[in-house]
């Protein structure tokens, strides 16, 4: 469960997040929608304690405080080039693993069951060096879910993934959220929103527009589609997006 | 405690070593310097009877302080500059690490890359030595073995700039150029010292870096130098590597290490 409030956060004069406010639940796959540049990164780096906030409180299964404790308690993949490239696709998941404390033995076994569920077995001891994008993200996907996070954080993952993989990566966020895991992701890719949401945290220019189903969403916005009601959503003049 | 530097060590070191050309790189830094020794041993006006080869045996530990700062250089470009280049340095930064910790695995990786420079510098020095005939002032085994431990605090402190340098760049391209100046450092103040021996001031003896010139200076002329004047000169000189490291703690904890400029 990650509860966000009132967040607020500027680079120099540019406000980029203002009074940001939403609960993302276990077992739920809530998506943060939005534009390009309207706020999304920044908000998930927050939460994930790489960027300090100016204002507002993230907790994280209701634990606040520093953000070291609130990284013991999600994994997340924000930027799925970051791998290391002399590192095979098992030397990567074991560092990510050991960092994370876990014991050599559950390691073994752990890295084991992802390299299978994310079908990376054959690829298990190549080093990452000249891997396609999906071969990339599935390696950071897995160092993301290594320990069994309760939460899960991801920004963009379809990015530049082909259809396979991200019909692949799909199933395995559905089978997560089915599992009682909180998936957070941002996307501005409608197919993404449609196809995983539970809940739609739509946000334009760092503030947040609307927030529920896609239906409750369409219901709002008295549109027949999530297109159009994200339209409507971002080009609404508190939005001031068109 | 120390278990997560460790492993983050570990794994720089192991990066560190695949990387192939990066070694042979700092591996001909290393032997640089008792290579050209070695070739100007050669002449016959350092060889003939009478001629006093101390001109070369000071510069000897000009190549010596060098080779403390270039061991390191690669490593410490990749580590940082190099990660934050790739995206990999936000995957780190996302597990639960305190960033005190981070810089202090990878600075016991550079360091090691470090060390291993000077003991190969060291050890083509006396190779230098043994086969050309020269001469110190001091017997060769015993002036090796104080110039390492004298030089050893030194390459701790270059590890700990080098890495403060790294945090501050945002390409390989933009730390090398930074870290090539570096390297260039103790060649600039052993060059100075050797040639303008009257700008010497007691305390410069306590100065990192200085003193330490001036102690291998000490050494190859025979002359003895002061234990406890040394110690206190190494303590300095990790002192100052300690506080670069929190600098550099500090620089990864910002925002615009992970945003902006």
């Amino acid at each position: 469960m990650i509860k966000v409030f009132e967040l607020g956060k500027s680079f120099d004069t540019r406000v980029v997040v203002r009074k940001l406010s939403f609960q993302a639940a276990d077992g739920a796959i809530t998506g943060l929608l939005g534009s390009n540049g309207a706020g999304k990164t920044t908000t998930l780096r927050m939460i994930c304690g790489v960027l300090k906030p100016d204002s507002g409180s993230i907790s994280i299964d209701d634990v606040a405080g520093e953000p070291l404790d609130r990284q013991r308690r999600f994994g997340a993949l924000l930027d799925h080039t970051g791998i290391y490239s002399r590192l095979t696709v098992r030397e990567n998941l074991i560092y990510f693993g050991r960092l994370r404390g876990m014991a050599p033995e559950s390691l073994t076994e752990r890295v084991r069951q992802v390299l299978s569920v994310l079908g990376l077995e054959s690829i298990a001891d190549r080093r990452t060096a000249g891997f396609s994008q999906g071969e990339r993200m599935k390696t950071a996907l897995g160092r993301a879910i290594l320990h069994s996070p309760q939460n899960l954080l991801l920004d963009e993952p379809t990015n530049g993934l082909d259809i396979p993989t991200v019909r692949s990566l799909r199933d395995l966020l559905k089978r997560l959220r089915d599992a009682g895991i909180c998936v957070v992701f941002s996307s501005h890719l409608l197919d993404d929103v449609r196809a995983l949401c539970d809940k739609v945290v739509v946000i334009s220019s760092g503030s947040l527009i609307a927030e529920g189903s896609a239906q409750d969403l369409c219901g709002q916005t008295g549109t027949a589609s999530l297109e159009e009601a994200f339209m409507k959503l971002t080009c609404s003049p508190e939005a001031a997006q068109c | 405690m120390l278990n997560q530097p460790l492993v983050i060590a570990q794994k720089e070191i192991m990066d560190g070593l695949r990387d192939t050309r990066s070694v042979i790189s700092s591996l001909m830094f290393a032997l640089m310097g008792p290579l050209v020794v070695g070739l100007v041993s050669l002449s016959p006006a350092i060889r003939g009877v009478g001629v006093s080869p101390s001109p070369l045996v000071g510069l000897m530990s000009v190549f010596t302080l060098v080779a403390a700062f270039a061991g390191g250089m690669n490593v410490a470009m990749d580590t940082i500059a190099g990660e934050r280049e790739r995206r990999s340095l936000l995957p780190l930064l996302l597990n639960p690490i305190d960033r005190r910790d981070v810089v202090l695995g990878k600075w016991l990786a550079v360091s090691l890359f470090a060390i291993a420079g000077l003991a190969f510098n060291l050890v083509g020095f006396s190779v230098v030595f043994l086969t050309s005939g020269m001469h110190a002032n001091a017997p060769w085994p015993l002036l090796m073995l104080a110039m390492a431990l004298g030089v050893f605090p030194l390459a701790l402190l270059a590890a700990s700039i080098q890495l403060l340098l790294s945090t501050a760049c945002r390409s390989v391209k933009e730390a090398q150029t930074y870290l090539s100046m570096l390297v260039l450092l103790p060649m600039g103040v052993g060059m100075f010292l050797v040639f303008f021996p009257a700008a010497r001031r007691a305390w410069f003896s306590f100065l990192p870096l200085v003193g330490q010139q001036l102690h291998l200076q000490r050494l190859m002329d025979g002359r003895d130098v002061p234990v406890l004047e040394s110690i206190a000169l190494g303590c300095l000189t990790l002192a100052l590597a300690t506080l670069v490291m929190l600098v550099s703690s500090n620089r990864l904890g910002r925002d615009e290490i992970i945003y902006g400029n």
